[in-house]
């Protein structure tokens, strides 16, 4: 990670409101700014506002009022300086019919500007990079899920960009390619890439998220360092167990988003928690359990509780 | 990057992304041309040699129309709704390039169709064709024009469902009730008046003027009308497609 704190973001947000023409309030006064070399998340809910927000950013959806600034350009009334300067990894599945994986990843360099003849290096360099070279002839239809993500993420880094605009990068991605893109996601960012990065998955963002904005209802509800946002439930304790038979769950215990092997509990409980972990071993009615600190999702959890009536967008 | 060079690796793009159904619309092109060469002198046992031409050339017409106005406007359609269409106007191209790339791709896999017609047509029915060179004219003409209308139709179009409706209306009317495949003489007065301001009409009164003698055509008409089409269509294609909500 390479951030420039004092320098001008590359990416400046103010006061953005998007409604429909259906009267749907997408987005409600959301300002955010991310720092030269910043990996920033965006999470929420689906309907949040997040891909609203995203449209606007890309210049392809005009907001109702606000600003959107790129390396201090005004993108709204311009919204070809976003083109020119966006990498952009959509959420839906990257299904270009017929075309090859390897001409997914050069045409897209081509078509951002790069030259044919860099443009096929390029394309060999993130074949390899990405673990790709044995699907570059493969064509989109035939390749599974995590190779057509794979396919995409390449074609969104193929061009020298100021932003990468990640959404959902990990869709459908199996474990070994996921480690591979989110290493990728990381080595971006120290190189000094800015990333805005949509994502569900907030175990795995968590290492390589420098901040990070919780949407919802189409507003900025939290927005800070993973380990600031952290110390929002830092009185809390997070408890992963598995039961063996059926057990009534401590009333100390708060269930993380209906899950029944996940709880948070306060550290003032700790010891009756214990107390009832041994008992339920010597019942014979406990398999593995793991005790630690709380997590993004944990934080995600506790900002989104009161869950307010969703409103839907775009 | 300069707009040509664009225009060239998106007509790349858009024909590599076919390459599974290349194969599958050609045959389907092949079919209905044989469908209609054939079938429809079927129903006209003692056939003339004028209303053969008539009938060929309004097939090879019929090419344009079921690529430009059935499943051009399908496909974006459904690009649209995949969100395809958002993600190449994400990239810095030109807009007009892509629109452009879209009809050409149209005209590249419609040749074919029209070729086989011609050529397959001409041997059935033992009649001559001679190519002026303003067919080659009338053809782009063509493409643009019911092509842009195609584009247009999908880009303006709130929902995929709604292009396929109206683009199963428009290949029944072309089929029986336009003057493509029919004499306008021998349609009621009403789709006489409904076909002056259709664009199939012209384009295959322009392909009729360019490749046979047959009587009535107008040749300048048809290139000032498909041109005022193909203008208008692809304009406002533009128009949607530089929206942004």
């Amino acid at each position: 990670m390479v951030l420039n704190m004092g320098l001008r973001p590359v990416l400046e947000v103010r006061d953005l409101v998007k409604r429909y023409r259906n009267g749907t309030l997408a987005n409600d006064g959301i300002s955010i700014a991310l720092r030269p070399g910043e990996i920033y998340g965006l999470l929420g809910p689906n309907g949040a506002g997040k891909t609203t927000l995203v449209r606007q950013v890309l210049g392809v959806l005009r907001p109702t009022s606000g600003t959107i600034t790129l390396d201090g350009g005004d993108v709204v009334a311009n919204p070809g300086l976003a083109r020119r300067n966006i990498g952009f990894l959509p959420q839906g599945q990257f299904d270009l019919l017929s075309l090859r994986v390897g001409e997914i990843i050069e045409y897209s360099a081509r078509l951002r500007g790069v030259k044919p003849a860099q443009a096929r290096i390029r394309r060999d360099e993130l074949l390899a990079m990405l673990d790709l070279t044995p699907f570059a002839r493969t064509t989109m239809h035939a390749a599974s899920g995590g190779v057509r993500r794979m396919a995409g993420f390449a074609a969104a880094i193929a061009a020298p960009a100021r932003l990468l605009v990640l959404d959902e990068p990990t869709n459908d991605i199996d474990p070994i390619r996921r480690q591979l893109l989110w290493n990728t996601i990381g080595e971006l960012g120290r190189e000094g890439a800015t990333v805005l990065l949509v994502t569900h998955n907030l175990a795995e963002a968590e290492r390589f998220i420098d901040r990070l904005a919780i949407i919802d209802g189409g507003r900025i509800v939290r927005e800070g360092t993973p380990s600031a946002l952290r110390s929002l439930v830092t009185e809390k304790l997070r408890l992963e167990l598995a039961f063996t038979g059926p057990v009534t769950v401590h009333a100390a215990l708060t269930s993380e988003k209906g899950d029944p092997g996940k709880y948070l509990f306060d550290q003032r409980d700790l010891p009756v928690i214990s107390t009832w972990l041994g008992s339920l071993r010597e019942a014979g009615l406990l398999g593995d359990f793991r005790i630690g600190p709380p997590t993004l999702d944990d934080i995600y959890a506790a900002v989104m509780a009161p869950a307010p009536e969703l409103e839907a967008a775009s | 990057m300069s707009a040509l060079r664009q225009y060239r690796d998106l007509v790349s793009v858009q024909l590599r992304s076919m390459r599974d159904e290349v194969l599958m619309i050609a045959v389907i092109q092949i079919v209905l041309a044989l469908g209609l060469v054939l079938g429809m002198g079927y129903l006209i046992p003692d056939i003339s040699k004028m209303s053969a031409t008539f009938l060929v050339t309004g097939t090879a017409t019929q090419s344009f129309v079921t690529m430009g106005l059935v499943m051009l406007p399908q496909m974006l359609a459904q690009s649209k709704a995949e969100g395809r269409i958002e993600y190449f106007l994400t990239m810095p191209i030109s807009r007009e390039a892509y629109l452009l790339a879209l009809i050409t791709v149209v005209a590249i896999t419609a040749l074919p169709g029209v070729a086989f017609t011609l050529l397959f047509g001409a041997w059935h029915y033992d009649i001559s064709l001679s190519v002026e060179p303003a067919f080659f004219l009338v053809m782009v003409l063509a493409v643009l024009s019911l092509a842009g209308i195609g584009v247009a139709m999908a880009m303006w179009s709130p929902h995929l469902q709604t292009v396929n409706a109206v683009t199963q209306l428009i290949i029944f009317y072309v089929l029986f009730f336009s003057p493509v495949l029919l004499p306008a003489s021998q349609l009621p007065e009403l789709l006489q008046l409904t076909a002056k301001l259709a664009p199939p009409t012209y384009a295959a009164d322009g392909v009729r003027a360019t490749l046979t003698d047959l009587p009535n055509t107008s040749l300048a008409r048809d290139l000032l009308v498909m041109s005022g089409f193909a203008v208008g269509s692809i304009a406002l294609s533009a128009f949607a497609i530089r929206r942004r909500g």
